[in-house]
């Protein structure tokens, strides 16, 4: 605990530095990312930050020691050649885009181990500095660092924010910027050295193995929560966020741990998170809106049979006979009647299950939208009477009032169905 | 008007079939006659294509089964073959005509066995009869669309089925080739063999086709040609798409998950 | 120059690695899933990390059965966030692999102080030791270099599952609907490619490390796609690239005092480069006579 508020009280400004760099870094890079996902060119970024490390070796034997400004500009001239390398490929070759992003990507990352065992065993007392950039280490920022990598994502962010019209453009529908006269091919340009900055200042914190997960999870995640483009960069921004402070945070109380495995620990918590609970899109929400679907076809289609029964002037059913219905269901059939006398919608006499007048009314609507479905079927699509039937059960739960009135409309109010039944109205 | 076949090589009945939760495809329902010339026709996207994918078990349709030889897909799968579209794959890969070609055996041949001199020969005979015999050892790559789609023909061919699907055959066909493959195609129903082809060109089809399917989101007609080839049928086919039918996908689009599938 | 018996083991060794990758590597590419073996090669990662705990060394089939594991895993929850929470391919991938491959590291560094494992071994591999890590039995008898062995049974289950399932595997790549249509088992020919994939990672992650064997995996099948336009000719030259880039790394490596599995990636990066300055330019030209055909 007091390690919990010494970090975040500050104190420390060292601590301070550190957590500043880890905000703009990660807004920089969520907000790049977002595009790239969107894109689909998430895999893209992953070569980008595999690719950066040779440039950090010759940045660092030019220098001699941990320069920022060395290491981040040999970064990004290796980071440029292999996205240049990359469209080049794919413009004049036959291989695949995939094939071509992983070549680039396993090429220049095991060119970069071979500088970094040269560089080790030339044994540069700086050299454990170095190995940070393989999986990052947030708390080795300083003051000079965080000019330089807090001053670029400022930059990121800043170029992103000013032209954001014309990268929404370049990720939703590039032949239409071109045509209405933007040059795409230079915002594709200025959009890929963003891409580059992003990776280049990530390196220090999170490392260029797994800078990837920056680029590419939160944009993803909070995909999950909003359809909107501006809620989508601010998400992912804040998802980002948390994600970093907490990596720093443990590698803070844990100083043996690289901070950047546990940022893409708690970035895909969060993801994961989002993948389930999430309204509407989250899969548990999913599951929920089905199980609801499912109940209510179950009534309706209790509510249909009784109904039947009522049109024949059969006997009246009782819930053994229902449960003979519906060999299968027994239990969804016994729920079903528990909310149907709930609501109202039948009346229980000892074990005789009967409509109530707003029952009569909820049951004959379905009917109605199953006959009606079934008169359309055959009228304007051909379909012999006796198939159309299965159709018809699941169209009558999801007929709107509104297409309800524009079948109605359509069949010219149309008194029998295929089967010579009568359609039911109020 | 959908006229019912006697004793059908296939059925499909009431089959649905959803992409991404939209149904391009509704209540479908016919049954196909052996040993005749079938086109499929309508416009783009009436899902003509998803129609055969259905039938060869590609796509899983939301709602309706297919039956081929009165018998399920999975018991029949050695008898039919299928002509997929050109586009569907990689013309880079690196494999020659006669390899593509050999490949139509592979189903017969079983696991770990090899293709051998017999299945060369059969694949010989298949290139012949599409006029490809000059390219056997061409890279595919090298090819025109033309030839490919005949590599693909072939490939079926050396299948030796007894049902044939094909999606989009004459697609970049030059017109003479067209000629030659529907006589080769009119020999094989002669043979008992049923042949069912996607075709865009209402006027070709008239001239070679015994049998139409035309669809448009939805069956408008299967048939005997001169029955279900009439003004009215066309307009229905073409005439652009069911308003109402699309107000339906829509609202089942919209819910969180298909309510078509059972 | 005399007969140096380390350097034949070390190349011998390296060799059979990069020919077992690279065959397999020739398919997942033809397949387009290059980006998946990457995937597949990082996250067994714990896997790796785990069964070294259990078994509380590197030579455990423990480690095996765990990387095995994690790789399927791997291909299960790019399916599961694909199909089930509907992710779009390029970040399932991208997900995937960084959440385990982040989890291995963070087990490494949690048992760092309990179990032997380098660090720098994992993921780097050190193959320049394969001459002194002998493999002794529990009489004492010695029976020579343990990982060269596990190269060749490695490279024997690779070639034998090739030379078994290779018209499946070519079909499968080639037109996987066709593959379903006609009765081949697409989906478990695939499965079964993913594991060789996991297997041959786990195997040779002491030789080259955990990372660079993507680059084996990936790049002499690009290199050789260049080069070749039928699937033998497209096997061979992947198989000699594997032998060359072994030689080749190994000297230079000696030469420069540096990594041999790096230099192998950089020789094989080398002539990738090489290859598409030379192919590339002619295609383009080919490419208009064809058009003029």
């Amino acid at each position: 605990m007091d390690n919990f508020i010494y970090f975040f009280t500050f104190q420390d400004l060292s601590i301070l530095y550190v957590v500043i760099g880890i905000v703009l870094l990660g807004i920089g890079s969520a907000y790049v990312g977002t595009y790239s996902f969107l894109d689909k060119k998430a895999l893209l970024g992953d070569a980008i930050s595999h690719a950066v490390l040779p440039g950090i070796c010759l940045g660092f034997i030019l220098a001699g020691e941990k320069n920022p400004i060395y290491i981040v500009t040999g970064a990004f001239i290796s980071g440029g050649i292999a996205t240049f390398l990359t469209s080049w490929l794919k413009r004049n070759t036959k291989l695949s885009e995939d094939a071509i992003i992983a070549s680039i990507l396993s090429v220049f990352f095991g060119f970069g181990i071979v500088l970094l065992t040269m560089i080790q065993k030339g044994g540069n007392p700086e050299m454990a500095g170095l190995n940070h950039f393989i999986f990052g280490n947030a708390i080795a920022i300083v003051e000079k660092d965080l000019w330089v990598y807090g001053g670029l994502a400022l930059v990121i962010i800043l170029t992103l924010t000013i032209y954001q019209k014309e990268f929404n453009l370049l990720v939703f529908n590039p032949d239409y910027g071109k045509a209405i006269g933007y040059p795409m091919d230079r915002i594709r340009f200025g959009f890929n050295i963003l891409m580059i900055l992003s990776v280049v200042i990530g390196i220090q914190a999170i490392g260029v193995v797994l800078m990837a997960a920056l680029l590419i999870t939160p944009g993803a995640a909070a995909r999950f929560w909003t359809n909107n483009l501006s809620k989508l960069l601010i998400l992912s921004a804040l998802f980002a966020v948390i994600s970093g402070i907490a990596g720093t945070y443990i590698s803070f109380i844990m100083p043996q741990m690289p901070t950047g495995p546990w940022v893409v620990v708690s970035l895909s918590l969060i993801a994961l998170i989002s993948i389930l609970f999430a309204p509407k899109k989250g899969t548990i929400s999913r599951f929920f809106s089905r199980n609801k679907y499912l109940k209510k076809t179950h009534k309706e289609h209790l509510l249909k049979a009784l109904y039947k029964n009522q049109e024949l002037h059969e006997p009246p059913l009782t819930i053994e006979k229902i449960y003979e219905l519906y060999p299968y269901q027994i239990k969804e059939i016994k729920d079903s009647i528990d909310e149907l006398f709930k609501n109202g919608l039948i009346l229980k006499n000892q074990s005789i299950i009967s409509l109530t007048d707003f029952g009569i009314s909820e049951a004959k609507r379905v009917v109605r939208l199953h006959r009606l479905w079934e008169t359309y079927l055959t009228e304007y699509m051909n379909i012999a009477p006796d198939h159309v039937h299965d159709s018809a059960e699941k169209l009558e739960h999801i007929i709107t009032p509104e297409l309800e009135a524009q079948l109605e409309r359509r069949l010219n109010y149309p008194q029998l169905d295929p089967h010579q039944e009568n359609i039911p109205r109020d | 008007m959908i006229i019912q076949a006697e004793s059908p090589v296939l059925e499909i009945h009431d089959m649905t079939v959803s992409y991404d939760q939209s149904p391009v495809l509704w209540n479908v329902d016919f049954t196909l006659p052996s040993g005749q010339l079938i086109g499929v026709l309508g416009p783009n996207g009436a899902g003509k294509s998803t129609l055969i994918k259905a039938i060869m078990g590609l796509v899983e349709p939301s709602g309706g089964y297919v039956k081929v030889f009165d018998r399920s897909l999975a018991e029949v799968r050695s008898r039919i073959s299928y002509v997929p579209q050109r586009e569907s794959v990689d013309w880079n890969f690196p494999a020659s005509v006669l390899d593509v070609v050999i490949m139509g055996t592979y189903g017969k041949l079983g696991l770990f066995k090899r293709p051998g001199k017999r299945e060369k020969e059969v694949a010989l005979a298949s290139l012949d009869q599409v006029g490809m015999s000059a390219f056997v050892n061409r890279q595919i790559s090298e090819l025109s669309g033309g030839q490919q789609q005949r590599v693909f023909l072939a490939r079926a061919l050396a299948q030796d089925a007894d049902l044939y699907l094909m999606d989009e055959p004459f697609a970049g066909v030059d017109m003479a080739t067209e000629a030659t493959i529907f006589e080769l195609l009119k020999r094989m129903t002669k043979e008992g063999k049923t042949v069912v082809v996607v075709h865009h060109d209402i006027y070709s089809a008239m001239t070679y086709f015994d049998w139409m399917i035309m669809l448009n989101l939805h069956l408008v007609a299967s048939g005997p040609k001169n029955q279900v080839v009439t003004e009215e049928l066309l307009r229905k086919t073409y005439g652009g798409k069911l308003n109402l039918l699309s107000k339906v996908s829509e609202i089942v689009r919209k819910q969180d998950f298909n309510p078509l599938e059972s | 120059m005399s007969f140096d018996q380390n350097a034949f083991l070390i190349i011998l060794t390296g060799s059979l690695i990069a020919i077992s990758c690279g065959l397999l590597g020739v398919f997942m590419m033809l397949r387009k899933m290059s980006m998946t073996g990457d995937a597949i090669s990082h996250a067994v990662l714990p896997g790796i990390v785990i069964g070294f705990f259990v078994a509380g060394s590197q030579r455990g089939i423990e480690v095996i059965i765990g990387a095995g594991l994690l790789g399927i895993l791997a291909t299960l929850i790019i399916d599961w966030l694909r199909q089930k929470a509907r992710v779009q391919l390029d970040a399932s991938i991208g997900i995937t692999f960084t959440l385990l491959f982040a989890i291995g590291i963070i087990l490494i560094n949690m048992l760092a102080n309990n179990v032997d494992l380098d660090q720098e071994c994992v993921l780097y591999g050190e193959i320049a030791y394969i001459p002194i890590d002998l493999w002794i039995t529990g009489s004492g008898a010695v029976l020579g270099p343990r990982i060269t062995y596990l190269a060749l049974l490695n490279f024997t289950l690779v070639a034998g599952f090739i030379y078994f399932f290779f018209k499946e595997l070519t079909l499968t790549s080639f037109d996987e609907s066709f593959g379903s249509v006609i009765g081949i088992p697409s989906k478990g020919i695939n499965l079964a490619l993913m594991s060789m994939v996991s297997y041959t990672t786990v195997s040779s992650f002491e030789a080259v490390g955990a990372i660079l064997v993507v680059a084996l995996l990936v790049v002499p099948p690009a290199t050789a796609f260049l080069w070749t336009k039928n699937m033998m000719p497209l096997i061979k030259l992947t198989t000699v690239l594997g032998i060359a880039i072994s030689i080749l790394g190994y000297y230079l490596a000696y030469l420069f005092d540096s990594s041999i599995a790096g230099m192998m990636v950089s020789v094989a990066g080398v002539l990738f480069l090489l290859s598409a300055l030379i192919k590339g330019r002619s295609r383009k030209s080919a490419g208009t006579s064809i058009a003029n055909i």
